[in-house]
């Protein structure tokens, strides 16, 4: 009984210690975590003090010393003796400062995230594997390891990586570490090839075919093809209408039997229509240097850690600066002596859905070009922290796996039960080929041959080089469509509906040296209906694409700083377009809503960051599309169908006054196309009178807009940035929203010495550490519109005040 | 002036351990110190107490110090301290000297037979 009693506060210790050490919920450890010796205290970095400092790290596996500069926005200047020593030191450099966001992102790529958060974790991490992510990311490395060059940057990146998570110990993890309570794991080359997988999932996993499929059973194919036309009523495509074709097409296959399908119940992620980009190329004509200067800016979604990494990468052959992505080698965008390179995405359909006959509920076989066929498996294993193992089966046609069966829920509700999903990020590829031959290209032959070996997700690759030539080549591997083959989905029993073959890369859509001396893209429509195949018929709205086109062809004597410009152009071609027909069809409005339209009249069509108009207008342009859509293509759960497109509706206010998509149908009353602009007019009041209170200051776009950089972990306001005060919009070129935008902003002028001049940005910092001054110490130049000068090194031992920690990393 | 000999002893042995070895060690230390000192055990939460608060106080103020960083404003709103770094201080100081205390309670009671 005295032991007892004697040992029981002992018990209580021992229970206090335990429950200290351990995650509840969401909670961290939280003894582990507060501990000074141990937890987030040790993860303060003291700010850049100005001064040079130098120091000497040992890594294992290097064949000679490689010399890293950092200069004050941290970016590391990396001169290596050999290719093996730039890679090896890209993988320990990067890891150092983005170690952990580089194992979530893969995480979550490969379908792991269970296995960090726990059982929440499930649905999203079996919808990535049923689409096939490992598998896909099996196959690319496949195709990786064919190019020597690319297999010995991809192990000695990985090498790299692994030579940090070696010299940590549990006290110096980074913060995320510490918060989710665990470890790291070591670093594997095809972690690379999933993270590069992943960017298909961002960029091109949009698909409508289900929603369209609905569509064709609900009102026919005459409507379905009216309302969502193959082209859009405006559009300024990307190669300049009238350029020559320079290849003789192959012939395009024969379509498919029409097939109306199922339908109904689920499908894939729709895609963001905020996600795009933009970059252009200007001729020396149209310079005041008289050499190209090229610019890009991706959108994405932003977050903090960045998704973008910068460093300049030296070895013999090779002195290439610009954006990396963190868990992949080599500069995704950027330049060298010699050119420059961007990317936009392209919105081809490259993901078709195939449903599915098989032969019993075992699954085995299913029924395809008049026979049975076998199915193949794959099992799939989740671990989930604090759970056993889940394991997953899932079945294979030749198109790819069925990624729902008919009985199941899918993770999001507008992908196709009961259908297997043909998808080009299932490809064999070599994108790292390309980049690292990008990043050595001397001319646009190098270029051009570089692009051969890329696959998915396919971009448009924009082009400068010192000799004088500007190009832009939409860029991938495009499936050989008959028309219209995808655009709803497809009978998996019929072979003449299997994609046959691929587009031949020399026909990719390309223009080279135009004569109205520029080069732009931002995810409009790649050619106009002229071109001889088939690759999609809904890409990003024409809007951005149809303002730089317009700025660039008046522009002239063009400098870095007018591009700069450009990139941060505000101004709302929409609003232009679209407020003289509404205004036209106002009648008897409140108080409230003629103070609204004064605003709107007053208004400089420029979504500038104070802007009450661009809210106003912004709003309006939603509530539009609600109330002229939602009474026929409802978000119903159960058949969820698209929407036709702002441009359609612009079409038909235009010119198809009386159409019957004008009344709601869920009134008794017949509305005309004004009552319903009027409704919408009076839903946009209501709502922002409701949100932000009477008209006012309050209703700044910015405000209105709230556009955020949110840390990788849901939720986790307390590393992001919110509520930043920028400008633009989704239709503008200053492409910022809510949750996207220009991830990365850069403009470089070529030089014939060799010297290019470089500016570039993004809403971030170079550090993944929430405890350093670079986590996000670019977010308020970004926001403002402005750019870093970039600094292009020769050698590291050049002067230059902006350098400051030396590191000598040695065998 | 006994009890604050004791928490001095317990300050310099936690640094040590702190430094060498896992978070917890400094709780096990605690306990051991007490029982082999044969502690009080009417003041020995209270000793064990201060003695990690201070320890743990001082230590995140001489880090913050060393790296003044953005990091403490960012903890105290992971943390639901509306970003009130001092409040941050405070917990850290608190869990610590809780943490210490139980086991310093803890090994002195193990003693008293």
């Amino acid at each position: 009984m005295k032991i007892i009693k004697s040992a029981f506060p002992l018990v209580i210790a021992l229970f206090l210690t335990y429950a200290m050490n351990q995650s509840w919920g969401t909670i961290p450890p939280i003894g582990k975590i507060f501990s000074p010796f141990h937890g987030f205290w040790m993860n303060a970095e003291s700010p850049d003090s100005g001064e040079p400092t130098e120091e000497t790290l040992q890594i294992q596996g290097l064949h000679q010393p490689v010399q890293v500069v950092y200069d004050e926005m941290g970016v590391p200047h990396v001169f290596a003796q050999d290719d093996h020593d730039l890679y090896l030191a890209q993988g320990y450099l990067t890891a150092k400062d983005r170690l952990w966001q580089m194992e979530f992102q893969t995480h979550f790529a490969g379908g792991r995230i269970s296995e960090i958060v726990g059982e929440k974790g499930i649905a999203s991490d079996q919808f990535q594997r049923r689409m096939g992510s490992v598998y896909g990311a099996e196959k690319s490395f496949e195709g990786m390891q064919q190019d020597p060059a690319a297999k010995m940057a991809l192990e000695a990146y990985s090498a790299g990586v692994n030579a940090y998570i070696g010299s940590l110990s549990d006290r110096q993890l980074p913060l995320e570490y510490k918060l989710l309570n665990y470890r790291p794991e070591p670093w594997t080359p095809i972690k690379s090839a999933l993270f590069l997988k992943n960017m298909s999932f961002v960029l091109a996993s949009g698909t409508d075919d289900l929603k369209m499929t609905n569509i064709l059973r609900k009102y026919g194919r005459e409507v379905a093809e009216d309302l969502f036309p193959n082209y859009p009523f405006q559009e300024s495509p990307i190669i300049p209408v009238g350029s020559p074709v320079d290849f003789k097409p192959v012939p395009i296959p024969a379509a498919p039997a029409d097939f109306t399908g199922l339908g109904s119940s689920m499908s894939t992620p729709e895609k963001d229509p905020n996600i795009g980009s933009n970059n252009w190329a200007v001729s020396g004509n149209k310079t005041v240097s008289g050499l190209p200067i090229l610019a890009n800016d991706p959108h994405l979604t932003l977050s903090l850690p960045s998704i973008w990494y910068q460093m300049q990468l030296v070895a013999p052959g090779v002195n290439v600066y610009g954006s990396t992505m963190p868990g992949t080698p080599n500069v995704i965008i950027g330049f060298n002596k010699n050119v420059a390179w961007g990317v936009t995405n392209v919105g081809s359909d490259v993901l078709d859905w195939y449903q599915v006959k098989f032969k019993d509920a075992s699954k085995q076989e299913y029924w395809h070009d008049g026979k049975w066929k076998k199915t193949s498996m794959r099992i799939e294993t989740f671990k989930i922290k604090g759970k056993k193992d889940m394991v997953d089966t899932i079945f294979f046609t030749h198109h790819g796996p069925v990624v729902y069966l008919s009985h199941e829920k899918p993770f999001r509700s507008n992908i196709p039960v009961g259908h297997a999903l043909r998808w080009i990020a299932h490809e064999k590829s070599q994108e790292l080929t390309t980049f690292y031959q990008l990043n050595r290209a001397k001319n646009y032959e190098d270029y051009k041959k570089a692009l051969t070996f890329y696959s998915a997700p396919a971009q448009n690759f924009v082009f400068a080089s010192n000799e004088g030539d500007i190009a832009l080549w939409v860029n991938g591997k495009f499936p050989l469509k008959s028309k219209l083959q995808g655009k709803y989905l497809l009978d998996g029993t019929d072979a003449a509906a299997d994609w046959q073959g691929f587009i031949p890369q020399a026909h990719n859509p390309h223009v080279l040296n135009p004569v109205r001396g520029f080069v732009s893209s931002a995810n409009q429509f790649s050619t106009d209906p002229s071109y001889p195949y088939y690759m999609g018929w809904q890409y990003a709205p024409s809007e951005r694409g149809r303002r730089i086109n317009e700025r660039l062809a008046v522009m002239e004597k063009i400098t870095m700083d007018s591009l700069r410009g450009l990139q941060n152009d505000n101004f709302n071609i929409r609003a232009r377009e679209l407020l003289p027909l509404l205004f036209a069809q106002v009648k008897s409005p409140t108080a409230a809503q003629s103070k609204a339209l004064a605003a709107l009249k007053s208004w400089n069509l420029v979504n500038s960051p104070e802007s009450v108009g661009a809210t106003i207008f912004e709003n309006w342009v939603s509530t539009l599309q609600n109330c002229v859509w939602d009474d026929e293509f409802s978000a119903d759960e159960k058949v969820p169908m698209s929407r036709p497109s702002m441009d359609r509706t612009i079409q038909m206010i235009k010119s198809e006054p009386t159409a019957r998509w004008w009344d709601d149908t869920k009134t008794p009353a017949k509305e005309s196309m004004s009552d319903i602009i009027m409704k919408s007019l009076q839903a946009n009041v209501d709502t922002l009178v409701k949100q932000h209170g009477p008209q006012g200051p309050e209703w700044a776009w910015y405000k209105h807009k709230q556009t955020g950089v949110r840390h990788l972990i849901p939720g986790m306001d307390a590393l992001s940035r919110l509520n930043i005060p920028i400008g633009g919009g989704g239709t503008i070129v200053n492409a910022s929203t809510t949750k996207t935008g220009p991830s990365w902003r850069l403009v470089v002028e070529l030089s014939k010495e060799g010297k290019p001049k470089a500016y570039g940005v993004y809403p971030g910092g170079q550090s993944g550490n929430p405890g350093s001054s670079h986590y996000d110490d670019l977010i308020d130049t970004w926001a403002k519109g402005e750019l870093k000068p970039l600094l292009y090194l020769e050698s590291p031992d050049q002067k230059s005040n902006r350098l400051r920690k030396k590191i000598t990393l040695s065998k | 002036m006994k009890h604050l000999i004791y928490s001095i002893i317990l300050v310099v042995i936690g640094a040590l351990v702190g430094i060498y070895l896992p978070w917890y060690a400094m709780g096990l230390a605690f306990g051991l110190i007490a029982f082999v000192l044969n502690m009080p055990l009417k003041s020995s939460f209270l000793t064990g107490f201060l003695a990690g608060f201070v320890l743990w106080v001082v230590s995140a103020l001489w880090l913050d110090l060393q790296h003044p960083s953005p990091l403490p404003g960012r903890m105290a709103q992971v943390f639901p301290l509306k970003g009130n770094v001092f409040a941050l201080f405070v917990l850290t100081g608190v869990l610590g000297g809780l943490f210490s205390g139980i086991w310093t309670w803890a090994g002195a009671r193990l003693r008293q037979k």
